[in-house]
């Protein structure tokens, strides 16, 4: 077993420029999905009834959908209807379309428990409209949803492996070739293995330092 | 376009994903139970390896462990057709996420119960037997419920390891006809359809609960 | 003002009780006993370790030096016929418990069983008495407490004070030797105090056993055979309702009852 993990460290590069690929795509969706969300949150929390109920209904459904049937939808169904995207692309855009619904409802949800004080505060000062969402409320969902926000981009993550079904050379598809070519599937897989805990745990650092950081600041 | 083949083609990978996924649940519960109960015990070395497993495990993509899995395991010996190889990966994948829903009831548990208990003559097992259980499961229930939902999207991951799930007969009838908006299409709104279900049964236990006892 | 009982072998005898919590000293060398329809009442201020005795007296806390003793059986020491002593088992320990009745300040009662599942839910799974029996003495018991029309209902529909006559019922009906109360009306809002109060004072009048941690001194002055006072985990002053109240012998007391009384 242990020549087999030396075979596997040999194609490190494989590996490398797969978990390298994993970051980038997780990273750059993730922020996307993000500063998309943070409009649609908006549109779930709008006072127009109608318009809150298509988005929210919108959401529910995307929230509802397994991601690689997204990501098969947007793979498989758009060159049918003439719309020809590169593989990268498509997987990024499965990523931030699913992600951005569960952001939204996650900054939904926060806003929903956002005390009213905050937003009476904010008008008896002379915010309002854009500027008070943007100033005051948004800095305050985002702490307080902060370690929800990091489950889901462990979750992002996790879904990025499905990439790896459509071609996209991620982690888990350079695994593949790798255990694919040498024929040690098991050391291979266990390696990639380590290397998303290594991400995940990454990510749930960050959320719990910038949570402290937070704390230190005042809020709760 | 031949609807009702498409239709049963369809209905036959959404009983294997049902069938898999609840088999896959059922094992996951009671192996998370077990990992929940022995890391509530403070059994000494084994309490912290299950939480490394667990912190590890919960880390991995579905596709990746059914590689590790379906390709993986031969090579030391182990060797599993695809559809029990499914319900290991999903009972595995389930397993540490029930352990984590059941170790935060258990964690919670209100101290005076047992403190009653104890003074009551029960001794630690029928205390847990009687008292513990019955609450934790049912306190439990949308957190599990909830889980169900999140295996249910999660399992077109074993189309991967060729195991003719719903997602699987979608792609199949696209790449045999070149027509993937009706087998898509149909597919999504039966997987919408089961989520929103369970979505609902979630919402309706949590509140006949809180209806008949409470919060426990 | 308590009727005078016939003094017997002591129910309950505590000898030089002692518990440490970490640094803490919380009872240091406490001893009493409470022979057979005796009522003893624990004053003391917050902190004084009342608490701490009440359930090192049924081994819910071991007691780190000292002896209980149930009838002149030793608590949580097993004494083999060799004359070897040994810490009893847990099921040892829980065998034993069935011969206490412990009513908690914040009630404990099992939410997921009804009033009645919890009175019955001891007796015939740990006690393993006839099922008749049981619901029959549980149906007598909620007369008693004048709680049967709540006999199916969930804990979470009843008022505090409903609660924990439940919950003295409960105890009560495993047929207890001695009932202990750790401060059962500390959690009550002011107008449910009454109905559990009235409660207790008739199991006194009845002759039950009981050692009872409280705030209320009324009960104390009435109820009691006798008044214990406890600071800082040492027995200040044991006497009688008539003499603690009215002239009590230590100046720690007088500056309590001052405060309080």
């Amino acid at each position: 077993m242990i020549e087999n993990f030396g075979i596997v460290l040999g194609e490190w590069r494989l590996l490398a420029t797969g978990l390298f690929n994993t970051v980038w795509i997780c990273a750059l969706s993730g922020v996307l999905s993000l500063i998309l969300a943070v409009f649609v949150s908006l549109l779930l929390v709008s006072s127009r009834h109608g318009v809150r109920r298509v988005a929210q209904g919108a959401v529910d459904v995307m929230r509802a959908i397994p991601f690689l049937m997204l990501l098969f939808i947007v793979y498989y169904c758009l060159p049918a209807v003439n719309v020809r995207l590169s593989s990268w692309t498509c997987g990024l855009s499965a990523l931030v379309v699913y992600n951005t619904a569960y952001f939204a409802e996650i900054l939904r949800g926060a806003w929903a428990h956002l005390p009213r004080e905050q937003t009476e505060t904010g008008h008896a000062y002379g915010y309002a409209g854009l500027r008070l969402y943007h100033r005051i409320i948004l800095p305050q969902i985002f702490i307080a949803s902060g370690p929800v926000l990091g489950n889901q981009m462990i979750t992002l993550v996790k879904n990025s492996a499905f990439l790896m079904v459509i071609t996209i050379p991620d982690l888990t598809f350079m695994a593949n070739q790798v255990q694919a070519i040498y024929f040690v599937p098991f050391e291979t897989m266990l390696i990639a293995v380590g290397l998303y805990w290594v991400v995940c745990s990454t990510i749930e650092g960050t959320v719990r330092r910038l949570d402290r950081i937070a704390a230190v600041r005042g809020h709760e | 376009m031949v609807w009702t083949s498409l239709l049963t083609e369809l209905a036959k990978g959404t009983l294997t994903t049902i069938t898999v996924s609840m088999a896959g649940l059922a094992v996951g519960m009671l192996s998370g139970l077990l990992l929940a109960l022995v890391r509530a015990g403070a059994v000494p070395v084994a309490s912290q390896a299950i939480a490394v497993y667990v912190s590890i495990t919960r880390a991995t993509p579905m596709v990746t462990l059914a590689l590790l899995i379906f390709f993986g395991l031969p090579a030391l010996g182990l060797a599993l057709s695809p559809l029990v190889a499914a319900i290991l990966i999903i009972s595995i994948n389930t397993s540490v996420f029930q352990a984590e829903i059941w170790r935060a009831s258990l964690l919670d548990f209100p101290r005076g119960q047992l403190d009653a208990a104890r003074a009551s003559g029960m001794t630690r097992v029928r205390t847990f037997q009687r008292i513990v259980f019955p609450q934790v499961w049912r306190a439990s229930l949308p957190a599990l419920v909830n889980e169900m939902t999140l295996v249910i999207k999660g399992s077109p991951a074993i189309a991967v390891i060729g195991v003719v799930d719903l997602t699987r007969v979608a792609v199949r009838w696209t790449t045999q006809t070149y027509q993937p908006i009706p087998p898509f299409l149909t597919a999504t709104v039966i997987y919408v359809a089961v989520v929103m279900c369970l979505i609902w049964v979630q919402r309706y236990t949590e509140r006949r609960i809180v209806e008949k006892y409470g919060i426990l | 003002m308590s009727e005078a009982r016939t003094p017997g072998d002591p129910v309950i005898e505590v000898r030089s009780l002692s518990k440490r919590f970490g640094t803490l000293q919380v009872l240091r060398g406490v001893s009493l006993a409470v022979s057979a329809g005796q009522t003893l009442c624990v004053l003391g201020p917050s902190g004084s370790g009342k608490s701490t005795l009440l359930r090192c007296i049924n081994f819910l806390e071991r007691p780190d030096e000292g002896s209980v003793y149930l009838r002149g059986e030793r608590v949580g020491v097993h004494r083999a016929g060799s004359g070897r002593e040994r810490a009893m088992t847990d099921r040892e320990l829980a065998r034993m418990r069935t011969r206490f009745g412990m009513v908690f300040q914040q009630f404990n009662l099992w939410p997921h069983l009804t009033v009645l599942g919890n009175l019955i839910e001891s007796p015939i799974h740990v006690q393993r008495r006839s099922w008749g029996e049981v619901m029959a003495e549980a149906e007598a018991l909620l007369d008693k407490i004048g709680l049967r029309e709540k006999r199916d209902a969930y804990p979470s529909r009843l008022s505090g004070g409903q609660k924990q006559r439940v919950a003295i019922a409960r105890a009560l009906a495993m047929k207890p030797e001695v009932l202990l109360f750790d401060e059962p009306t500390s959690s009550l809002d002011p107008e449910l105090v009454g109905e559990v109060l009235a409660v207790m004072r008739a199991l006194a009048r009845e002759g039950q056993t009981m050692i009872v941690v409280t705030h209320e001194m009324g009960f104390a002055r009435e109820a009691a055979d006798e008044v214990m006072f406890l600071d800082e985990g040492t027995v200040v002053e044991t006497a009688a309702p008539d003499r603690f109240f009215g002239s009590p012998a230590t100046a720690r007391v007088r500056q309590f009852l001052q405060r309080y009384a």
